[in-house]
């Protein structure tokens, strides 16, 4: 098990400077940073001064090393514009973009498992086909559509949520739905699922002949069991959560990891772009890590090796 | 690795006769009597239908501008005009029409990106699921490394290299979304290498490359279809996505995800500019979801509504 | 009826917003006045930075040695009181004797000299280095308050670039102990203007008192807070809801549509920025291509509706304009050939140089994306076949550093000076890949301008250039643009004819 992991961090490790790799390669074809930072009326000696100042004028190979050599210490640069440490940065920001991931993973759990469970326990009832329409729906409507509609209906028409920023908890929900709600599809058929399974083994029925019904069987016996897989897939949906921040930060204004990202892309901050694909990776890869070994430890029929 | 949904049951093909109806009719009768199938397929049809038809259809020029008839709202408000049912965009040009021609860029753009994503899923899917061993391991660090790439990185650097075209949006989408096909056809080529009839085809001598296409490849076909509709939907938001964000379908072509960007600025004194071309979105999406959830249940009737 | 009934929701919007969340903000009663920047503010030392953002934030903190009226265009006096010149490259600048810094100390000649030579060095990497190496060869201190520059050679426009790029700091600010700080200016920043920095954060708010030992005349407005929000619709919102006071920049449908409400005004000024096409008339993507040809570029000439662009996309004060400069800068001669807006002859030319069924052209751009695809519809009317590539700036610089691109949309601010020579020497004189004319003939009278302190003889030099250019179609000359800012109906923002905001001027109404 230890073994595992191990090498599975290993991986991860190796995941993340591939991707930086990557990353670093790529956003060097796109756009030029020096440009980026002197702005619209630029005069060529003024980039000139900048690319100097920055280092940018040096090969690209010297400039990959030399920021993996950092890393390697530890140090993950410098970013272009805010001109101070790219993990200052990251730290700084971090706390918005957990909040906004662990706050749409709650939402949900909230949507999903009840509406899945309902759903089992009526199957091919009006709720079961209820909650099928709203999975395929949630499945069908754009994610940044869903951000502009909600600020237009619960912001502007019916003002009971701020139009955008992070200053307090009424700024989270409405990006914390908009985020939550791509993940209810998954969730939910999945409940749904494992409810109807473990509704149907023998013990479920065994108990149900001793007289046990509705919520009470559910509660005692199924879903315990019916959960299992569940869990490992929120924890992969909250390492997307992550990644999915980009465009519902960007909407709401939170001033968090995603947005960072996309600034720092479209403004070509190399630094900063390329320690945020690293704490992303990494974290996608962890939680991926974290439901295996959840599912080992839940699910004693499964061994890892 | 762990990850959403990906249970599409597998079921061989040789498979399923009931007495006295070919596998064909049955098919056919359970296809029929899906209402999710039908609903979505006729979705699918009537979009299909108006992209095809779009010049015949639409009541103006798409990309004729009229700077002086700029913005103007749909007919149902103050100010709108029956000339444009929906009102006219920044630059003049007719929402509706727009909007129409928009059916084209999704489902050219969805069925392109899909097909993309098709060949690369399932190539390097079989290969790991039949070799197993370091060509496993290697497409595994690629699916994970994929995954943990951001799109937008790679949308902005092909956009800037290749040039934007149709065809470049393409190809970035369908290079994103090809894990689903990889994840679904591996683990189902492992199960069926495993079974008697592809030991009884490799003991006779044939080799690894006709074992794939004629023992294999027509087991993952049902599977595949069913992926196939689903990543149409997919793609077609991810298209919408990049768009939304810039790094998609170029101006003046009328993508919905850019029509929506476009919108955005005056979304509180037009709403109608962002909603209109959500809910198109909406439609052609929930309709091949709708398609593929059906076809799911039609080919393994015992994971209905999974 | 309907749209008012929307009109009436966003009030009602506003006012819940108001009530509900953002602290309902007074500012005539804290004497605060809240602009809203979407550029992230990063670097107060304008020594150090280019954009437009920061010559806003200079204007309050800092001071230059002269000041240019933007109506007039005449020098006046800031730290120094005055100048004369010894001989065509010795210049002698008399300071102030009440120049205070935000420290409190007070300004010496020392401070000017070391400013100067500093930014003069190469090794202070300043963003103005470029601007003064050009001229300076070194400043010294001759009196109690007189410094004299010395000048590489002669340049017309040092009163202009002092007045406008250099921001007098103490002396040895930049290398205290012999060690280099760049940014020893950058967030702490002790300069000589109207206000002084209380508190700053990068990328999120900069506050500002009024400095009571300026040594002009004191603003009006007590406390500025610039706050970075970088969404429009979320500047719109704290604007509707009080948040903000200020906001510039602003789209005009936007503006218009908030205007027309009583939560806000809707202020649109003149802007020296101009929008153009540049065309690759020196064949640098393609030695044959199509726009070498002047019948071409004459035809793109006439195939833009400029007019148009200007009155329904632009707004405001935008005009057409047919001069490759804003014609309110020193120079512009209006009488450049103009070609009027005409498809027909447009064809007509396209087929009498050998393209009656088009070609086709690449045109890139970067802002402004209605006017970008108004003149690729525009060109396709005629029958070019138009690839429009839009893209992030950045990118665009990139690719045109690369020679790869045919023909961009492009604009320019002058840097808020009102004189040709701040857009000719860029565009024109072959020292940048902006120039794309490839016309050596035009770099010289470009640069020949510049050699004079006669302003007959360079208003002249500049009115043969600008008529070649026209002449030559190199540019298609689109528009003027507007300022549009959006304001707090209490607040009375003066608008200034070169379009740069002076938040310094603005008062409680």
């Amino acid at each position: 098990m230890l073994r595992y992991i191990a090498l599975r961090g290993l991986l991860a490790l190796l995941v993340a400077f591939t991707v930086s790799l990557a990353a670093f390669l790529l956003l060097n074809v796109a756009a030029d940073p020096a440009q980026a930072i002197a702005g619209e009326d630029a005069t060529p000696d003024v980039v000139e001064a900048i690319r100097a100042r920055y280092g940018l004028d040096r090969p690209l190979s010297v400039r990959y090393f030399d920021w993996l050599g950092g890393v390697l210490q530890g140090d993950f640069g410098e970013s272009y514009y805010w001109h101070k440490p790219v993990a200052e940065l990251v730290a700084d920001r971090a706390d918005e973009t957990i909040t906004l991931a662990l706050s749409a993973l709650a939402v949900t759990i909230l949507i999903a498992i009840p509406l899945g469970a309902l759903a089992a326990l009526n199957p091919n009832s009006w709720i079961d086909r209820f909650a099928l329409g709203v999975a395929v729906s949630a499945q069908a409507v754009p994610n940044f559509w869903l951000g502009l509609i909600m600020i237009i209906l619960f912001a502007v028409m019916v003002p009971i949520f701020p139009v955008s920023g992070d200053d307090t908890w009424m700024h989270f929900v409405l990006p914390a739905f908009v985020l939550g709600a791509s993940s209810v599809p998954a969730v939910m058929r999945l409940t749904r699922t494992g409810l109807i399974e473990v509704m149907g083994a023998d013990y479920v029925r065994t108990a149900r002949s001793k007289g046990f019904r509705g919520w009470q069987l559910l509660r005692r016996h199924a879903m315990r069991n019916a959960l299992l897989p569940v869990i490992s897939v929120l924890a992969v949906q909250l390492g997307q959560k992550f990644g999915g921040s980009v465009i519902t930060e960007s909407i709401f204004a939170i001033n968090g990891l995603g947005r960072l990202a996309l600034e720092s892309i479209l403004g070509a901050d190399i630094p900063t772009v390329q320690m945020l694909i690293f704490v992303f990776a990494i974290v996608f890869v962890a939680m991926n890590l974290l439901a295996d070994i959840l599912n080992a430890a839940l699910d004693p029929r499964i061994r890892i090796g | 690795m762990t990850s959403t949904d990906f249970s599409i049951p597998v079921t061989p093909a040789e498979d399923g006769a009931e007495t006295a109806l070919t596998p064909g009719q049955i098919f056919r009768q359970r296809l029929f009597g899906h209402t999710g199938f039908l609903i979505g397929a006729g979705l699918i049809l009537i979009i299909v239908v108006i992209a095809i038809f779009a010049p015949l259809i639409a009541p103006h020029d798409p990309f004729a501008q009229s700077l002086s008839a700029r913005m103007l709202p749909p007919v149902w408000v103050e100010g709108g005009n029956w000339d444009y049912l929906l009102g006219t965009d920044q630059n003049g040009r007719d929402y509706l029409s727009r909007l129409i021609y928009g059916t084209r860029v999704s489902i050219t753009i969805g069925l392109g990106a899909a097909t993309v994503g098709l060949l690369i899923g399932v190539t390097l899917g079989v290969i790991a699921g039949y070799f197993g061993g370091w060509a496993d391991h290697a497409i595994s660090f690629l699916l994970t490394a994929q995954l943990a790439l951001p799109g937008l990185l790679l949308a902005m650097a092909l956009v800037f290299i290749i040039g934007p075209s149709i065809w470049v949006v393409i190809g970035i989408v369908g290079v994103l979304h090809w894990t689903y096909y990889l994840v679904v056809t591996r683990a189902a080529t492992q199960r069926i290498r495993s079974q008697d009839f592809v030991a009884a085809a490799a003991a006779s001598g044939a080799s690894p490359r006709q074992i794939i296409w004629h023992e294999i490849m027509p087991n993952l076909l049902s599977a595949i279809i069913v992926i196939f509709t689903f990543e149409l939907g997919i793609a077609i938001l991810a298209e919408s996505s990049l768009s939304f964000l810039g790094v998609g379908i170029q101006p003046p072509t009328p993508s919905w995800g850019l029509m929506i960007a476009e919108g955005k600025q005056a979304m509180f004194y037009r709403p109608w500019l962002v909603i209109l071309p959500g809910i198109c979105l909406f439609l052609l999406v929930i309709g091949a979801n709708l398609m593929g959830d059906g076809l799911r249940d039609i080919t393994s009737p015992e994971g209905r509504n999974e | 009826m309907r749209m008012s009934r929307w009109r009436s929701v966003c009030a009602a919007s506003a006012l819940a917003l108001a009530t509900s969340f953002a602290p309902a903000h007074a500012s005539p009663e804290d004497d605060t006045l809240r602009a809203a920047m979407a550029e992230e503010i990063l670097n107060l030392d304008y020594n150090y930075t280019t954009k437009r953002e920061y010559i806003i934030l200079a204007q309050l903190t800092d001071a230059t040695l002269f000041n240019i009226d933007p109506e007039t265009q005449e020098v006046n006096p800031s730290i120094a009181t005055g100048y004369e010149w010894i001989d065509d490259t010795t210049l002698d600048v008399t300071l102030r004797d009440d120049v205070k810094f935000h420290d409190g100390s007070a300004l010496t000649p020392e401070d000017v000299a070391y400013t100067y030579n500093w930014i003069a060095n190469p090794e202070s990497e300043s963003n103005a280095t470029g601007v003064v190496e050009r001229w300076l060869d070194n400043a010294e201190v001759t009196g109690p308050n007189t410094v004299r520059f010395h000048l590489k050679s002669v340049y017309p426009l040092v009163i202009r670039d002092m007045a406008n790029r250099i921001m007098i700091r103490k002396d040895g600010t930049y290398n205290e102990g012999g060690e280099i700080d760049r940014d020893a200016m950058s967030s702490d920043l002790i300069g000589t203007g109207p206000y002084r920095v209380v508190s700053f954060e990068p990328g999120t708010e900069l506050v500002l008192e009024r400095f009571d030992d300026y040594f002009g005349e004191a603003p009006a407005i007590g406390n500025i807070v610039v706050r970075n929000i970088p969404d429009v619709g979320t500047q719109q919102a704290e604007l509707m809801s009080g948040g903000i006071d200020w906001m510039f920049k602003v789209p005009l449908d936007l503006a218009e549509s908030l205007g027309a409400t009583p939560m806000a005004s809707h202020l649109s000024g003149p802007d020296l920025r101009v929008g153009f096409l540049v065309l690759d008339a020196g064949g640098y993507t393609d030695p044959d291509g199509p726009l070498t040809n002047v019948l071409v570029r004459r035809a793109i000439n006439h195939a833009l509706n400029t007019e148009e662009m200007a009155e329904f996309l632009i707004g405001g004060s935008a005009e057409a304009i047919h001069t490759a400069c804003h014609p309110a800068q020193f120079g512009c001669d209006q009488d450049a050939v103009a070609y009027p807006y005409d498809p027909e002859k447009a064809k007509a030319l396209l087929a009498e140089a050998g393209y009656p069924d088009g070609f086709p052209l690449e045109l890139w751009a970067y802002r402004d994306k209605a006017a970008a695809e108004a003149i690729a519809s525009d060109l396709t009317k005629v029958g070019i076949d138009v690839t429009l590539r839009y893209v992030k700036l950045e990118s665009l610089n990139q690719a045109r550093a690369a020679r790869e691109i045919p023909a961009y949309f492009g604009t320019w601010g002058s840097g808020g000076t009102a004189d040709t020579a701040a857009i000719a020497r860029i565009h024109f004189s072959g020292e940048s890949d902006r120039d794309m004319s490839g016309d050596t003939d035009l770099a010289d009278l470009v640069l020949s301008a510049e050699q004079t302190s006669d302003q007959e003889e360079r208003k002249s030099i500049y009115s043969d250039a600008i008529g070649k250019i026209a002449d030559e179609a190199l540019w298609a000359p689109l528009f003027s643009y507007s300022a549009n800012y959006l304001v707090s109906p209490e607040l009375d923002f003066p608008l200034d004819p070169d379009g740069l905001p002076r938040l310094q001027n603005s008062s409680w109404k």
